[in-house]
């Protein structure tokens, strides 16, 4: 095994090379016949990158076995594991539970569970629907929150007007955007209705801000950007979305206002099971506090059902707010409009039009007619050409992995985990800038359209996650990967019940040969898009991990771990691991 | 528009550059740098001397509600009392303020109480408050807002819109090149230092400091963090060489060009900063323990290793979220102000501390005021806003403009209490600018709008 190496080691150090090193790859076998692939390890490992936390050798194995639309019918219809059951068997188990539970909730599912697909898309549309724990209003609800995540666990393949009348709807919700107790208004005491939540699911749950065409471009009059709505319409919604309380509130009285205000969480007092009940129940609704009076401006487009989009008189809370839901959700943005976004979180930052108008499509009808149908649109999103074949470089496709999926992966690929069970990394937006639910405002981690100023400005480009990447956060994104590579592994002297750790044991023995090793990884984390430059800058390097000067010996197992920890955390930190293809 | 060179503002630069503390490898990029500030920059543009200036942006994400942080008061309060209701802040509990000159439409005012610091700092004519001031692309009244006769800049009440409207000179295009971006274009080359960027962040990504050419350095509350792994010791030295190998590869891919020069840049400025940083002598000046005061701590401590760092112009930005109260407005923006003022006053003290009095200005940017109307505890997304700017340069002690009415439907409400602005962001940021030392010509370069207000100085810069 040796030799092969040396050879490349010698064809490395001479330039130019003639042969590709990267094209050398071991060949791989499978089922060819399968009509829809994937066709090689490297496009199974691809396509898991893009539906998963990150690729397994056993997960590449299985997908290759039974092909991708198997794959995905068997990840539709996976039953759902929800977050909230892990926090509440945390808390049988006498831990005080905080939002530290919500995170170990996080990893333990991005790591573990095996709704793998439906767990990613979660993800995404919590990128999308966004509630914060930094929000004073909701940072002392860590069941709540997780119950809002399953929320969107649940209905990740589900209709997303659905899952829009359930975020509407959720006192976490409400409280993050301030819907809740919204008000009638009151001219006398200057109060209008409060235009917050109806401003946001606007802006960045539904339609956006200008007209798009149905492949995502936007429509233009005069060079200008056609506004999706304006003021008058945020009031008419803001109107619509007032008289929501907690469930169940006693109207013992006729529904008074102190019966309003001081409506409890839930039916029985602090601090006796099931008082703060409230925050995992929707909302209701009051009449009495419900602007049901005047007509309300919703959005007006072409073929809107409400005539001129203007809501009659009258009507209950809750009629209202279905009236004014299906006039969102009928918008014809709604579809170009989450069809980038997700496309951007799961597969490429800059989605050609056709791309974009095809997943738009599948919004618009999933082939039997129905609208919004979100598993059709996440199989738009992965089965589509442009998701499935690698572009060259130079066409600039792909995306900048976001600083959480790196740990996943890291964990996920060399099966990571704690001899107590728990993933106790409670703070990763210390290094990685992002953490489940926990961005600084509505506006997500980073912003759809950020342009870093440069060349990518120059190229029209976007890369949403750079807007993170900060010259600290490389820094300590770099030293949380390494210290989960190099001070974390299975067996180390001084590990502790609770630390994660990798298992690289398994790897040691590719150690001996790096062409083996290297090879195995440009499969593992880069779905082999490795150039061949970088292949061989490192085999060369890992070469040099021996101190042994006859290469025939076998090599000791702490420099064959070294040889692993160093090709792992130099894959994760390079710019062509950093910026998937 | 047509690209030429100048080779000898070329020639000088790297002169400059082989002159200061650059890194050789890092030449290559910062003459391309250069290349781009050159063709950017206009012939008028004359750089100034070596006396150090600099400009420090606290940004209140999330909208500020000034109309409760400078209040009527005396005959003035009840009109405001009437239009905040249940959230007027009492008369009895408003900090007066002493204008040395009566502002324009007269009354008196009061802040916040939970500003003592700023009460002082404007007492002592070291703080000036800009009223009504928002993002216009041209003076506009309510009636011609009404009509729709006279443009407004687009998505105006919307934050990430706004946000930007009040970071660019240039609200027509919202595009991501801020005033203060601009500024480092036509000053960055007076400082001899050409690797570390004129503009820092301890906030993150900004449209403000983002200009044609320099994009902002960010640094943590903490400063600058090394990559641990890729030390250049000697027991990292092989594994250094082929992280270095990597990231000095050629990419195809835009994209992983971008991440290299990230990566690269985050390595060269780290040992920099940190070692300026080491060496600087330690403030005496205690500064409040809030995030906000912690980021101010470390802009004073950068300013304090400026001879070290061979800075002698810079824009810093700095920022406080957290002010979207929509909700549970009395007791949240209560917090928020304390922590403002606590911290800029600190900040103005280690100014004075590092005998930079008059050569550090900070002011506050937020991308809208809040409505008037209320909606139970809280306020919605406004408009027009005041602010506030600190420093000994500050012609302070006097409130700039005129504070609008108050009353629910008044003229200067363009619904719903969203008060008109009476004064443009580009005038706010034209005089900050000027102070800054930009040039006539300069100035009516970087902010287009600017002829179309009356005053392209509002006058509270020395």
């Amino acid at each position: 095994m040796k030799t092969s190496w040396l050879i490349l080691l010698a064809l490395a150090m001479s330039a130019p090379l003639p042969l590709s090193a990267a094209a050398d790859h071991i060949f791989d076998t499978g089922l060819e016949e399968r009509a829809e692939g994937p066709y090689s390890d490297a496009q199974a490992a691809r396509f898991l990158s893009q539906a998963t936390f990150g690729a397994t050798e056993a997960e590449i194995t299985r997908l290759r076995a039974i092909g991708y639309n198997a794959w995905l019918n068997e990840q539709f219809e996976a039953p759902a594991t929800e977050h909230l059951p892990y926090l509440q068997a945390q808390q049988a188990l006498g831990f005080e539970i905080y939002q530290n539970a919500r995170q170990e909730a996080w990893w333990d599912r991005a790591i573990t569970a095996d709704d793998q697909l439906r767990q990613r898309v979660a993800f995404a549309l919590s990128e999308i629907l966004v509630i914060s724990d930094q929000s004073g209003a909701i940072e002392g609800q860590p069941f709540g929150m997780a119950d809002y995540y399953d929320l969107l666990v649940n209905h990740a393949f589900g209709n997303y007007r659905e899952l829009l009348f359930e975020v509407t709807l959720s006192p976490l919700m409400g409280h993050y955007l301030s819907m809740f107790k919204n008000r009638k208004p009151d001219m006398a005491l200057n109060i209008r209705p409060d235009e917050n939540y109806a401003r946001e699911i606007m802006q960045l749950f539904s339609v956006g801000l200008v007209m798009l065409n149905p492949d995502g471009t936007v429509q233009t009059s005069g060079g200008q950007p056609i506004p999706t709505y304006d003021q008058f319409t945020i009031r008419g919604l803001a109107h619509v979305f007032t008289g929501w309380n907690w469930a169940d509130c006693p109207r013992d009285q006729g529904g008074q206002w102190w019966e309003w205000e001081f409506c409890p969480i839930g039916p029985v007092p602090y601090p006796e099971p099931g008082w703060d009940i409230g925050w995992l129940l929707q909302m209701e609704p009051w009449e009495s506090y419900h602007a049901s009076e005047g007509t309300k401006q919703l959005l007006a487009y072409p073929g809107v059902s409400l005539p001129n989009g203007v809501m009659p008189a009258g009507g209950l809370a809750m009629d209202n707010l279905n009236v004014a839901l299906d006039n969102v959700f009928e918008h014809p943005n709604v579809g170009p409009f989450l069809a980038k976004r997700l496309i951007q979180r799961l597969v490429s930052s800059n989605p050609t039009p056709a791309y974009v108008g095809r997943v738009a499509a599948a919004f618009d009808n999933n082939g039997s007619g129905v609208r919004g149908d979100l598993r059709a649109v996440v199989q738009a999103v992965l089965m589509d050409p442009e998701a499935r074949s690698v572009a060259p470089p130079s066409s600039h496709r792909g995306k900048v992995r976001e600083p959480l999926l790196r740990q996943t992966h890291l964990w996920r690929a060399f099966n990571a985990y704690s001899d107590v069970g728990r993933y106790n990394y409670w703070n990763p937006e210390f290094s990685f800038g992002q953490a489940a639910l926990r961005s600084p405002t509505v506006f997500n981690f980073f912003l759809p359209d950020f342009q870093p100023t440069g060349e990518l400005t120059d190229l029209d480009l976007v890369a949403p996650e750079f807007q993170i990447a900060t010259d600290p956060q490389i820094a300590s994104s770099s030293n949380a990967l390494g210290g989960s590579t190099y001070w974390a592994w299975r067996g180390q002297p001084g590990q502790q019940p609770e630390d994660v750790v990798l298992d690289l044991a398994p790897e040691l023995p590719y150690a001996q040969d790096p062409v083996v090793l290297v090879d195995r990884y440009d499969l593992l984390l880069m779905n082999r898009t490795m150039s061949t430059s970088m292949y061989q800058v490192l085999i060369s390097h890992l070469a040099t991990i021996d101190n042994d000067s006859n290469p025939n010996n076998t090599l000791p197992t702490e420099e064959r771990r070294r040889r692993v920890q160093d090709a792992i955390w130099l894959i994760q930190t390079s710019p062509e691991y950093v910026v998937e293809r | 528009m047509k690209k030429t060179i100048n080779r000898r503002d070329l020639l000088l630069r790297s002169l400059q550059c082989a002159a200061g503390s650059a890194a050789f490898t890092a030449l290559s990029g910062k003459l391309q740098l250069a290349n781009a500030a050159t063709l950017a920059r206009p012939k008028s543009a004359v750089l100034r001397g070596t006396d150090y200036r600099a400009l420090v942006c606290v940004y209140l994400y999330g909208g500020n509600d000034a109309f409760n942080m400078m209040v009527p008061t005396g005959a003035g309060y009840a009109q405001y009392a009437n239009a905040r209701a249940d959230l007027a802040i009492p008369e009895g509990e408003l900090l007066p303020i002493a204008p040395v000159v009566p502002p324009s439409g007269g009354g008196s005012f009061g802040l916040h109480p939970r500003m003592p610091e700023m009460q002082s700092l404007f007492n002592s004519q070291n703080a000036a408050i800009v009223a009504n001031t928002g993002p216009l692309l041209y003076p506009i009244t309510k009636a011609e807002y009404n009509a729709g006769t006279v443009p407004v800049p687009a998505q105006l009440f919307s934050h990430s819109d706004q946000t930007v409207l009040w970071q660019t000179p240039q609200a027509e295009t919202l595009n991501r090149r801020g005033w203060g971006g601009r500024l480092a274009d036509l000053f960055y080359s007076t400082n001899v230092n050409q690797q570390l960027s004129m503009n820092i962040s301890v906030s993150g990504e900004n449209v403000f400091q983002s200009g044609e050419t320099i994009v902002p350095y960010f640094v943590s509350t903490s400063g600058a963090q090394a990559i641990d792994f890729v030390q250049d010791v000697p027991w990292q030295a092989d594994r250094r060489a082929a992280f270095l190998a990597l990231r000095d590869a050629s990419y195809d891919h835009a994209l992983q060009r971008e991440y290299a020069r990230r990566v690269t840049r985050a390595m060269d400025n780290q040992a920099m900063i940190t070692n300026a940083l080491d060496t600087a002598t330690p403030l005496a000046t205690t500064f409040p323990d809030t995030y906000l005061g912690q980021q101010l701590r470390m802009v004073a401590r950068l300013i304090s290793a400026r001879n070290t760092l061979q800075m002698t112009r810079q824009v810093f930005f700095v920022a406080a979220g957290g002010y979207d109260t929509h909700d549970s407005q009395l007791a949240d923006h209560a917090d928020h102000l304390e922590e403002l003022s606590g911290a800029m006053n600190a900040f103005y003290n280690a100014t004075l501390e590092l005998g930079l009095g008059p050569q550090v200005t900070a002011f506050t940017a937020s991308e809208f005021g809040r409505t008037l109307s209320i909606n139970g505890d809280g306020t919605d997304h406004g408009w027009g806003s005041h602010h506030l700017v600190v420093g000994g340069a500050v012609n302070g002690g006097r409130i700039y403009g005129t504070p609008p009415d108050l009353t629910i439907d008044g003229p200067d409400d363009a619904g719903w209490g969203q008060i008109i602005p009476t004064q443009s962001v580009d005038q706010y940021a034209a005089t900050l600018a000027t102070w800054y030392g930009l040039s006539d010509t300069d100035r009516d370069m970087v902010f287009p709008n600017l002829s179309r207000f009356s005053g392209p100085n509002l006058g509270f810069m020395a």
